[in-house]
This record gives C-alpha cells, structure tokens and sequence, in this order.
C-alpha cells in the first residue's frame, strides 16, 4: 500500500518535473532568440517585450496590434501599487522592458538610476503628446519617461442616496466635515492611501498637497481623526464593487474606479448612478508614464513600443476600455464622446489648473506622516 | 459508521462544514453572473467561461501555480517528515527554530529577504526561485502536524519490531510509516494549499515573466475582479477534484490512510 | 549502549535531520538573517536599504530603530489587539474543527478520505474570491445581516453593519484558518483506540467525562500543532483587515507591510518583524510547556 502510494507520487513528480522543464523552455526560448535577433535587426526590433503593468491598463487590440505589427511578443506581468514596484526593484528585480510608474514613483526611479534615457530619435510620435503633461521638473526635456495616461483622485458618489440625504458634493467637505459626512455615517469609505487622504486633507484645509511642514501634517492628521468616525473603512480595493451594489454611498477614489463602477451599476439595472466630481478647492492628478529599465532585455523593442502608444489611435484604446485621461492630442478624435464628456477625466482649462501631481516626499516626512497614518488607523 | 458519534460532534460537524462551502457556492454561483464587479447578482451567462479561455495569460498562470504546488508540496513533505520525525525523535537545538520561523515570520520580510538573496547569488527569478521559496515555508506545516502524529503513537511497536530484528531503516519503513501516513498527508495537502494560494513571497520572487494565479488575481484587486476569476476558481477545483478521483482509480491505495 | 550503537545512532540523526536542516539554512536563515542585519542598517534614501558604508567611510549602522519601537504606545497597542484577534481566532478554529475532526476520524474508512478532502478542497480555490464571497454574505442586503438586524430591531436596537467591523475580519479569520486547525487534530484523533472508550464506559464514565478524561488529553498534541498553526499566522496577517476591517480594524501585519510599502522604512518594518516573531516564537513556547500532558495516557 505504502508502496503503490510511493510509486503513484513519484510518478506525479516526475510529470510535473517534465512540465516544468517544458514550461522553462517556453521561458528561455524567446530570451534567447531576443538576443541576436535586437542585434542583427536594427531596423525592425523584434523579440519579447517585458511589460511590468497596472492590470487591465492596455486594450487587448493594442496587445494584438502591436505583437501583429513587430512580430513581438509582450510578456505582461502585473503590480497594484507603486510602492510594490519600487520594493521589488529596491530588493534587485530587473528583467523588465517597460514599467508604468505613477510620477512620484517615476521620480524615485530617476533618483535612483534604475531607468535608462530614452533615445527621442526612435520616438517620433512625441510630437502627439499635450505640451502640459512634457518637460516635468521631475523629468525635464522627457529624459526618461514618456506620459501614458492618467487619473484624478476625486470624490465620487450615489447620486439617488446623496440627494435623500441632502448632500451635494462639490469639494472635499463632504468627506472631512463631520457634520456633512456623519449624514451617511457607515457608507463612505475613502482610499487605503497615505499619499492621497492626506493630500485630499491637505487640499482641504488650504495647504499645497506637497507639503513638508510638520505643523501642516500635524492639522491633517487631526482633521482626518475627527472626520474617520463618519468613514466605514480606508479601501482602495473594493469599494468600486460595494459602491456599483448600493453599499458604499460616498468614497474618496480615482476617476477610472467611479467610470467603472458606474458602468457596472448601469449594467446591473441599478436605479442610481456612481457620479464623481473635482473637488472645488483643487485634486490630485495621478499620471502614469512608461519607462524603461536600466538593464532591459530588449530596450530597441522597448522604444518601439513606447512610439507605439504614442499614435493617436493606440493611445485612445485605453481610454476607451477604462475611461482614463488621456495625454496625447491626437488620441482625443478617437475617444468615445461619453469618456470625453466625463468632467473628472477631461475637466475645463480652469479646473485644470487645480489638479496638482504628487512629489517626492523626503524620508523624514515620510517617516512623520507614517507614523501618524499608524495612529489614526489604531485609535 | 465505525462508532457511533455523539449527536452534537455531528450537528457541529455539520455546521462547520456549511460555514465551508457557503462561500464556495457564492464563488461557483457568481462565476455565472452578468456583471464585471463580484457584488450584485444580476443574470446568468457563461460568457465569463468563454473569455476564461480565450485568456492565455490566466491559462498559464493556473498550471504554473498547480506545477509549482505540486513540486513544493512533494518536497516539503519529504522534508518535513525528516523533519518532524527528528524533532519528535532526536534532541535538537537549531531544527526546531528552524522550522516554526518560517511559520512565524511576516511573509513580506521573507518575500524581501528571498528576493534580495536570490538575487545576491544570482539565482535567476522564475518559477524554480518562487517553487524553492515555498518549499521552505511549507517545511514546517508538515513537519508540526508529522510531529504530532508521531507524539500520539505507539512506540512499543516500534520497539517489537526492532526486538524481531528489523534494522532501524526497516522499522521506519514498514511500522513508524505506514502508523503517521495519515499525518504526513495531512501535511502535504496543507503545503499544497499553502503554495497555491501564496501571493507575498511569489510576488517578491517571481522574475519579470513568471506568473501564478494568485499573481494575476491580487493585480486585478484594484481594478476588477471579475468572475472571470471566480470561473477559474471553480474550473481549478472541479480540476484537482477529477486528478484525485483518477489517481484513487489508479492506485486504489493512495488515499487509503490505513488499514 | 555500545560504541557502534551510539555512532549509528548518530548517523541515523544527521541522515534524517540533515537535509531539512540544511535547505532550512540556506533558504531560510540566510536571507532572513539578511533582513536581521536590516534593522541595525538605516534607511536608503528612496527606500529600500542605505548602503553598508557611508560616503566618509563610516558604518550605516545604528541602534536606534529598535528604540522607535517604545516611543509610541501604539505599537504595542497594536501588538496586543493583534494577539486578541489570533487569540479568538484559535478558539474559535478549536470549537468548529473538533467535530469535523472527530467526525472524520471515526467515519468508516471509505468515507473518510472523501469527507477530509471536502475540508480542504475550498482552499484550493483562491484566497481573494472567497473573501469577495464573505463581503457578499455578510452585505447588508443579504439574509444574514438581515436576520441579525431583524432580531436587534425586536429589541429597539439599532442595525449593525457586519462589513468592514472587528466581526467580519474574526469570521473571515476563523474561516481562511480552519483547516489548518482540522487537519492536525484529525490526524491525532485517528490514532486514538476506540478500545480505551469502550473501557472506559464499561467502568460507568458519562459521555462528559469520557470527552474529559480519555479523549481530549489524548488529542493534545494535535490541539497544540492546530492552535499553533492557527495562532501564529493568524497573529502576522494582512490581507484579512486590509479587506473586510473597518476604520481602526488594522493588526502589526497591516503596519508591517505599510513598511516595506508605503514609508519605505525597510529597517523599522524589519524591527517590527522580529518583535512579532519573537513574540510569537515566545507564546508558541509557552503554550508547548503547558500543553504538557500531565499523566502519561497508554
């Protein structure tokens, strides 16, 4: 009995051994063949791209356009953070092509040498892009980075449940005065994000979203303890699927997620829409750019692509899956008109102005504003 | 029935195994529902199945996890049943450390730690450094619940058999074995379970073209996870249901865990 | 013993304690001692850690980030309330998982391996969408909360939410751990002679006191490998109040892992790791001690 049972696992380990090898030859394969192939084919690059990528942040079309285009084969792999990229590069990953930070985690990757510059002779299509979103004080001249597409956080809400309760949301005050938000106390959840609830309090109170004054984080902190009492939870996971079922009335979120959740509370025959606006007294602006990796296996392919989405026509794509903003001028006649209609996406030239993106926050202040993010989630 | 069980052992058994597969059957339920978000129950299709297998990506990140958990779980188990028999029979000082840490110690400080290790020693990050890093958090769930098993047997059986004159090999082989079977796989579904379900410590140990399962899910969380996931999920289970029932036709004793 | 006997005894040792012990050291300790070394060295500048040598020569070491421990109490807050929810957790795991266990071991063999495999199979499918069940079943829509809140409102108390509350991370808890609780108890109580029950009701014991005095002293070790393997992950974990924990339902693992992500403080998060593992390392070897079996049961 022992015996057969031996006889029944070995044979399971073998099998599987087998597979795995035929699995690393799948892996090696392209890597292999990546090598000469970038060297002899200066003209047309080729090969395997790595892309480390949000998940759901490129059209499956642009995937097929692309590998169709190069005879290439992009490789994605996903994070869900930015902070999970730059700790896995922080431990020695590399092996990426292409990677999408957000900009203030761009800026730790400039800092830190892990990006390679681009060569702009093999980018032509820059000329595509919206002359606001280049030359960054992050990345002046577009050194390293090219845009790719962007978010806003902002307030988002059931627009049926807002009016019973006699709220109309227009700035951050329905979530961070106690008065307003305690009207539909156990229902508002906002971002499970130190970054973006104390820049949200910051914007709040008047303060520039980059701060470094203790004092200021010190009132933040204080602001946002009083307001948590009104707050069902800090979620930055689900609240998009508890606000498309009626659960969740009210949340501080990122444009895409109120898109999406709208379109799925529409789909589930809900009598309510998921409506989000730009807070009046200013948001934070989330871009998304692609890079490519200092030791990247295949950085001809890796420009290649980078051109790529640079054409109108594949930059569009994305918007039109998830309804992100878009920073390329000639995608803007390939978007749908609903996405383009969207206010928290593509607001006016003067809402425009308040939209502020994120900088690097020294160690100091981080280790600050760490500490009284523990605290505030503890008491 | 052997014995006759006492009526609230049942109802409790009962209970606990409703509180099991509640949510199992949301899971398997809402893999057929027509909507992106898991939250509302909105109308029937099977439209997410089909895009499951249109869905290269998620094919190949599902045969990588159950590759991964079968080799993990194999060598876990053979290790952690040496484990657990020299713990249970030996005076060790160091083993016993060695073999809870894992359990104890945050999955992200060893997700960092393998990470910057492998890359140290220039490991090349892919499925082997992800199937190497489980075995050595699965170590110690087999060689705790092997020790246990030993801890409640017999010894005088041992003892007669070393009396008949059976080396100490021998004695292992056909009576200490066969008596902590049902521990020791006890302890490798737990280690394939463990595998196949990690997201820490494969996240951080994963190269930059490997993926599992859990990989491609936990990326989804602050997007969507649509059923797509659930169907996979139910697709997975009926899977290993089927891989069991073939290899208990086989091998008619493999999951005889006594005689 | 005679000389032979004592090397072959030893050989016996290292031939069975050595492989572990050695894959063990390399892909264990090596990289975790890698970590240790962390919490003495400073931050890097953009995370991750600062080099070993600084610019001028000088070491990039200090003492200090374990004394960041003991400046705020809410560290230790954390601790403690983390140590009551794996706490609850292992006696509820204990209370559900005995019965599975029990029924397990003394069903007739053909319906023992199926009944076992019923256990784990769910857990074969994937952490996050089981949760996603739980945040479903536990919604306000749904019958549970619906029933719960229809007997609160017979006593004019007003509806509770069971989301994101201290209840919903405690029954997700108790449900992502519970086989590791089952499995080790069944494959104690298997073992168990039904012939020592049977004497045991002949000489006139109740059905309380067989429980009492045969079954459960017998069943320990597997209570204590099960509790272990409940307690100790349950005590680190993240994911659990990350998804359904309210406002102030964080655990040490949320802070932990906001470490090594948010703040960028690989030393301070490697600082807290070993606390929680010593301490967890600590309870472990507490409760082994007194789990003890005080007679001898054969």
């Amino acid at each position: 009995m022992t015996w057969s049972t031996l006889r029944v696992l070995s044979i399971a380990a073998a099998c599987a051994a087998l597979l795995a090898a035929c699995g690393k030859k799948e892996e090696a394969a392209p890597a292999k063949s990546a090598a000469p192939e970038t060297k002899a084919a200066a003209a047309t690059p080729t090969g395997t791209l790595n892309l480390y990528n949000w998940n759901n942040y490129i059209a499956p079309e642009t995937i097929e356009r692309f590998e169709k285009q190069f005879n290439a084969k992009i490789v994605q792999t996903y994070f869900s953070d930015n902070e999970e990229l730059l700790a896995k590069l922080a431990a020695g990953a590399s092996g990426y092509d292409i990677m999408v930070p957000t900009s203030n985690a761009l800026e730790v990757l400039i800092r830190k040498g892990d990006v390679q510059p681009l060569d702009q002779t093999k980018l032509p299509n820059l000329k595509n892009m919206k002359p606001e979103f280049l030359n960054t004080s992050f990345d002046p001249g577009n050194k390293f980075s090219v845009p790719y597409a962007y978010s806003t956080t902002v307030v988002g809400f059931n627009d049926k449940r807002m009016k019973a309760a006699g709220i109309d949301p227009k700035g951050f005050e329905v979530l961070f005065d106690p008065k307003i938000a305690c009207k539909v106390k156990g229902h508002v959840t906002v971002l499970d994000s130190p970054d973006e609830v104390f820049s949200a309090a910051f914007i709040y109170l008047g303060f520039d979203p980059n701060t470094t004054r203790n004092e200021d984080y010190k009132t933040a902190a204080e602001t946002i303890k009083k307001a948590k009492g009104c707050w069902a939870a800090f979620n930055s996971s689900s609240y998009i699927k508890e606000l498309s079922a009626g659960n969740i009335w009210l949340a501080l979120g990122y444009s895409v997620d109120f898109w999406q959740a709208n379109q799925d509370a529409a789909s589930a025959k809900q009598d309510f829409k998921i409506v989000s606006v730009i807070p009046s007294q200013g948001a934070v602006l989330s871009v998304d750019n692609m890079v490519i990796h200092k030791s990247a296996p295949n950085p001809a392919l890796a420009h290649a692509f980078i051109n790529f989405m640079m054409e109108g026509k594949n930059a569009a794509e994305l918007s039109n899956l998830i309804g992100s903003g878009n920073a390329n001028a000639a995608a803007m006649e390939f978007i749908k008109p609903e996405v383009k209609a969207n206010l928290s996406v593509f607001p006016d030239a003067e809402t425009m102005k308040k939209l502020k993106q994120l900088g690097l926050l020294p160690a100091e202040q981080r280790q600050e504003r760490g500490r009284l993010w523990t605290e505030i989630k503890v008491r | 029935m052997n014995r006759a069980v006492p009526h609230w052992v049942l109802a409790g058994a009962v209970a606990a195994y409703l509180f099991l597969y509640l949510p199992l059957l949301v899971v398997v339920v809402f893999s057929f529902n027509d909507s992106k978000l898991n939250a509302e129950w909105v109308g029937f299709t099977t439209a997410w199945y089909a895009k499951l297998f249109r869905n290269g990506e998620m094919l190949i990140a599902a045969r990588n996890s159950l590759l991964i958990a079968l080799l993990a779980s194999l060598v876990s188990t053979v290790l952690g049943t040496m484990a657990g028999f020299a713990l249970h029979r030996y005076r060790m000082r160091v083993l016993p450390v060695l073999v809870v840490a894992p359990i104890a110690i945050p999955e992200i400080l060893m997700g960092v730690a393998l990470l910057m290790f492998f890359v140290m020693f220039n490991v090349t990050l892919g499925l082997v450094s992800i199937t190497l890093s489980h075995i050595a958090f699965c170590i110690g769930y087999v060689a705790l619940v092997v020790r246990a098993r030993l801890a409640g047997m017999d010894e005088s059986l041992v003892e007669a058999a070393r009396d008949c004159g059976a080396t100490p090999a021998a004695a292992f082989r056909f009576v200490t074995l066969p008596l902590i079977l049902p521990g020791i796989i006890a302890g490798s579904l737990m280690a394939f379970t463990l595998s196949i379900d990690d997201f820490v410590i494969t996240f951080f140990t994963a190269g930059a073209s490997a993926s599992t399962l859990p990989l491609q899910i936990y990326s989804m969380v602050k997007i969507a996870v649509t059923p797509e996931v659930n169907a996979i999920s139910t697709l997975l289970l009926i899977l290993t249901l089927v891989l069991i029932t073939v290899a208990s036709r086989i091998a008619p004793g493999l999951l005889r865990m006594n005689d | 013993m005679s000389g032979a006997t004592q090397s072959s005894q030893a050989r016996g040792k290292w031939l069975v304690a050595g492989p572990p012990l050695i894959y063990l050291i390399i892909f264990f300790a090596i990289p975790t001692l890698l970590m240790v070394a962390a919490s003495f060295r400073l931050a890097g500048e953009f995370g991750g850690l600062a080099p070993l040598q600084s610019e001028n020569g000088g070491w990039n070491l200090t003492f200090r980030t374990y004394g960041r421990f003991f400046e705020s109490p809410i560290y230790l807050e954390l601790f403690f309330k983390s140590f009551l929810y794996a706490l609850a957790t292992t006696v509820l795991c204990l209370a559900f998982a005995y019965p599975v266990a029990w029924l397990i071991a003394r069903s007739a063999k053909k319906y023992r391996d199926l009944l076992l495999l019923l256990v784990i199979l769910p857990f074969w499918s994937n952490f996050l969408i089981r949760v996603y069940a739980w945040m479903i079943i536990l919604g306000p829509e749904w019958a549970l909360a619906r029933a719960i809140n229809g007997v609160l409102g017979l006593f004019g108390i007003a509806p509770v939410t069971l989301m994101f509350s201290p209840v919903a991370v405690i029954i997700v808890l108790v449900y992502v751990h519970l086989p590791f609780m089952v499995l080790p108890l069944y494959a104690n109580l298997e073992k168990h002679d039904p012939a020592l029950l049977d004497a045991a009701r002949d000489l006139g014991a109740s059905a309380w006191q067989r429980f009492r005095y045969v079954t459960w002293p017998l069943s320990l070790p597997g209570v204590f490998a099960g509790s272990a393997l409940v307690f100790i992950p349950a005590f680190g974990i993240f994911a659990v109040p990350d998804l359904v924990g309210g406002t102030d339902g964080i655990m040490i693992g949320n802070v932990i892992k906001q470490q090594f992500l948010e703040a960028r403080d690989w030393p301070f998060g490697s600082v807290l790791s070993i606390v929680l593992t010593a301490s967890a390392l600590a309870l472990t070897g507490l409760a082994a001690l007194a789990a003890r079996p005080r007679r001898s049961v054969t």
